[in-house]
């Protein structure tokens, strides 16, 4: 058994590794690719005279997205895996893992307008902390560093799409259109022949010249900030993330989901305040399902045909009937909507505003009014998600259960039990049922993950801040590093929910053996 | 409980004075078969069973056997079956009253005081009878626990002892093991050791031997046979293998078509087979000293006219029941269903189904019960002729 359930984790790597690499392709090749959000949403913080493509240049820069999907897949991989090779990360004090500074390409062409590049083989500027500094003094010269870095980088950058936007221009000029992108700067496989006959052209190769000497002055300020970054960072201000396992080649670390472009926070803190809602709300309504749906297919096997097999089967398809969306608003129009409705439920949240304030438990205050503390108060808000994420549930599990069931009614060993004058409440419990239970188990592999990322829509009708809002709101923004932490998450999660079922099948079925 | 009565052994091939253990009278056992109209699968039935005897009941698939075995613990699924007539007449031991009950009229609560306690059952397939899931020890002890007042220990202990006495090696350990780690011959013996657990003074062996290889059937047969005698148990063995028979029982009845076609103690049966659907059984087993190109069927002997003409009183209308073949013309049926039949002793310890001709219009044939067990009559089985 144990190394059964190892060989089933190890495989869960490459299908992960699949998984993920499919949802990532899936957000580059929709359209706009992965920074089309930032696009729309990022250009607010820039200076007011920055063209659009200098913009985009900063953000590509700024994520990553100039590199090719499979580069920009890797570094994903490289950074989620919890085995990392090369020279261990660092973590700031804050949790955050900081990385040495990524290379920094020139300008392009720089062959062409002459000259060498400034210094790039330099050596590597030793750096190192005084004996006494605190850890507060080096984690003030590693943001020192880090943030003279980010400008000079940014501003090459910004020159650098400038320069490519000018150099094009002069392209189109000259009447080499096709070396021209739409948005028109000069496209990357421009040949060196192009950018010498834009040199050769009298009136647009001083200007031309002019824009590479701003973007190459830039790029030396740029690679002297990243070596001063570098030599910070090599000095280690921080603690090694992880364990090492080979001193410089491999180690451990925690995965790192990376930052959210939308929300600019760490997308592990959003799925950790998440995630909580979600799991409260399936851990309601999952065994609501099954105390209910589980009896009644037994009891409907049982009387077969009977009145209770007939109505309990109608009501639970009728309900399994019922659109979510439609029955989540009925909801809130007839019981939350104080005008429409009875207004007996909180419409949205999880909470009331006032509930952070409450004592934990229900409570009489001082001036006898009654307290109904977070705990009730949560409940409270609950009970109109769970209901709908519950109603269409019932359907299939007790079909299930009630077909498995007479499915071993007719078994040999019922009778064989009959026989040995068992009484028919203990052949229900003691023999059929118990060996009904492997649908039963299989149904609750396939409702549980199912939930966990479906319950999408009950979340945003009533404004839970669970999973499936977060996902849905990371799609509408092609939030790369949410949806494939999500991806990670889900598919992990249903991963092992498939695991923790063939385990359960062992226990349940001694004829189930993995060894 | 019903009181009923039972009617005495006073003719035929009595021996003793003791008393049936069991007795069918006029069993009816009918099925619901959806638009088409009901199934008769057992109809007048008649057979009495006396303790430490083995009833064979004999018969093609379908023929009510196994509907007869499983009425008299209640066990035919109603709906869509139904009792429509006639009574299985049980009685009980002495300590508990002694009095004769009706088993199809007994009600739930007290059936299951009589299942596995004073009537036990094994079936035809020992691989698909015990649940799966659950320990061979755990299915003997639910057994055990349920109709004796034992500790758990004690049970244990009795459970030990019942799979000892069917012969499993390691009882202890195996207590412990799953079904689908025996094999079939070894499952076989866990139902046999499941049913005798809590030392019943009946046992219905429904086709106990069908599923197993020969080798394997002979032992089973042989266990039940010594069971039978120290235990002093009825068995009714339900078969289609006259070579079981031949071995195993002291009285056979032979059923065709949900009726019992003859009954007679084994000797007289093999000897002097009377109903030609016997004949037929008989006849179609390959003898060892003769020799056939092709074997003999039954239906060559039941198509023959002659066949049916050779009962004694033949000559005034006794002919044997077949339902295949055209009523006498002097038929006087009684009322209701299997009145054209009846169930006649033709000769002491011998009974053949028959129609209802003018003739028997007012026959009153004692019903079948033969008192007769092989090993008291000292004889040596080898002698006889075996299928």
């Amino acid at each position: 058994m144990g190394t059964y359930i190892l060989r089933r984790l190890l495989l869960m790597v490459p299908t992960l590794i699949g998984m993920t690499l499919l949802v990532f392709v899936l957000i580059a090749a929709s359209p706009g690719g992965i920074g089309a959000a930032l696009n729309v949403s990022g250009g607010g913080q820039m200076e007011a005279g920055t063209s659009k493509a200098q913009q985009q240049a900063y953000l590509e820069d700024r994520y990553g997205l100039d590199a090719p999907i499979v580069v920009q897949y890797v570094r994903w991989l490289g950074r989620v895996s919890p085995v990392k090779f090369g020279r261990r990360d660092l973590v700031s004090p804050t949790g955050e893992v900081i990385r040495s500074p990524r290379p920094i390409d020139p300008p392009m062409h720089w062959r062409e307008f002459g000259g060498a590049l400034p210094e790039v083989e330099q050596a590597e500027t030793a750096f190192a902390f005084d004996p006494g500094a605190t850890g507060e003094d080096k984690s003030r010269a590693y943001r020192r560093a880090s943030q003279g870095y980010t400008r000079v980088r940014a501003e090459y950058v910004l020159a650098r799409a400038g320069y490519e936007q000018t150099v094009g221009e002069a392209l189109r000029a000259i009447g080499l259109d096709r070396h021209v992108n739409r948005d028109g700067t000069m496209k990357p496989g421009t040949p060196g022949s192009a950018v010498r006959a834009v040199l050769d052209d009298a009136e647009q190769g001083p200007i031309a010249e002019a824009a590479f000497d701003d973007a190459i002055a830039r790029y030396a300020d740029a690679i002297e900030g990243r070596r001063e970054l570098k030599a910070v960072f090599d000095a280690r201000p921080f603690p090694p993330a992880g364990v090492p396992i080979l001193p410089n080649t491999l180690s451990l670390a925690a995965p790192d989901l990376g930052m959210s472009f939308a929300r600019g926070r760490p997308v592990l803190t959003l799925i950790t305040d998440a995630l909580p809602n979600t799991l409260l709300l399936n851990l309601m309504a999952i065994p609501i399902i099954y105390f209910i749906a589980v009896p009644s297919g037994m009891l409907a096997a049982t009387r077969r045909g009977g009145l209770f097999d007939v109505l309990s089967g109608g009501l639970y398809v009728a309900l399994w009937s019922i659109p979510i969306v439609w029955a989540c608003v009925l909801m809130l129009g007839f019981l939350a909507n104080k005008e429409t409705g009875l207004g007996w439920f909180p419409v949205t949240g999880l909470n009331s505003i006032e509930g952070e304030g409450m004592t934990w438990l229900p409570s009489t205050a001082p001036d006898g009014t009654f307290v109904r503390g977070f705990v009730l108060d949560t409940l409270w808000h609950m009970c109109l998600p769970v209901a709908a994420l519950v109603y269409a549930g019932f359907a299939v599990l007790s079909k299930q259960t009630r077909a498995a069931m007479l499915d071993n009614f007719n078994a040999d060993y019922v009778r064989t039990a009959k026989a040995k004058g068992v009484r028919s409440r203990d052949i229900v419990l003691r023999h059929v049922f118990r060996n009904s239970l492997l649908p039963i188990i299989t149904m609750f592999v396939s409702i549980f993950p199912a939930m966990l990322g479906g319950s999408v829509v009950v979340e945003r009708v009533f404004s839970v801040p669970g999973m499936g809002n977060l996902v849905i709101e990371a799609i509408f923004l092609r939030d790369r590093e949410v949806l494939l932490a999500n991806a990670l998450i889900i598919g992990l999660v249903n991963m092992l929910a498939l695991l923790l079922a063939d385990v359960l099948y062992a226990l349940a079925d001694p004829r189930v053996s993995y060894d | 409980m019903t009181e009923a009565t039972m009617t005495d052994p006073s003719q035929a091939g009595a021996s003793t004075a003791t008393q049936p253990i069991m007795q069918v009278k006029d069993l009816a056992v009918s099925f619901d078969n959806g638009s088409g109209p009901r199934i008769q699968a057992v109809d007048g039935v008649r057979m009495t069973l006396y303790p430490r005897q083995t009833l064979a009941v004999v018969g093609e698939s379908g023929c009510g056997k196994s509907v007869t075995a499983m009425s008299s613990m209640q066990l035919v699924p109603r709906p869509p079956g139904r009792f429509d007539r006639g009574e299985i007449l049980f009685r009980l031991p002495a300590d508990r009253g002694g009095q004769v009950v009706n088993l199809l009229e007994l009600s739930e609560s007290e059936m299951r005081q009589i299942r596995g306690n004073e009537i036990a059952m094994i079936f035809q397939e020992p691989m698909t009878s015990l649940n799966p899931v659950y320990t061979v020890g755990d299915q003997i002890l639910e057994a055990i626990l349920l109709h004796q007042d034992v500790t758990p220990k004690e049970a244990q202990d009795i459970a030990v002892k019942a799979m000892t006495d069917v012969g499993i090696p390691d009882p202890v350990g195996r207590l412990k093991a799953y079904p689908h780690q025996f094999s079939g011959g070894m499952r076989q013996r866990v139902m046999i050791a499941m049913a005798l657990a809590c030392q019943p003074r009946l046992l219905l062996a429904d086709e106990p031997t069908t599923a197993l290889d020969v080798t394997i059937q002979a032992q089973i047969l042989e266990l039940l046979k010594e069971l039978k005698a120290t235990r002093d148990m009825a068995v009714m063995l339900i078969t289609h293998d006259l070579g079981v028979v031949a071995e195993n029982a002291d009285v056979v009845c032979v059923m065709y078509a949900g009726r019992v076609v003859e009954f007679a103690n084994v000797y007289e049966l093999f000897d002097n087979p009377m109903h030609p659907y016997t004949r037929g059984l008989l006849e179609s087993i390959p003898k060892i000293h003769e020799r056939h190109d092709r074997l003999v069927t039954i239906k060559e002997v039941v198509e023959d006219p002659e066949q049916f003409k050779k009962l004694p009183g033949a000559d005034q209308g006794v002919t044997p029941w077949w339902p295949w073949n055209d009523a006498p013309a002097d038929l006087a049926s009684k009322p209701g269903p299997a009145g054209d039949y009846t169930l006649k002793l033709v000769k002491p310890g011998h009974w053949v189904g028959v129609w209802r001709t003018e003739a028997l219009k007012d026959d009153s044939s004692p019903p079948p019960e033969l008192d007769f067990r092989v090993a008291e009559h000292g004889e040596h089985r080898g002698d006889q002729p075996v299928g």
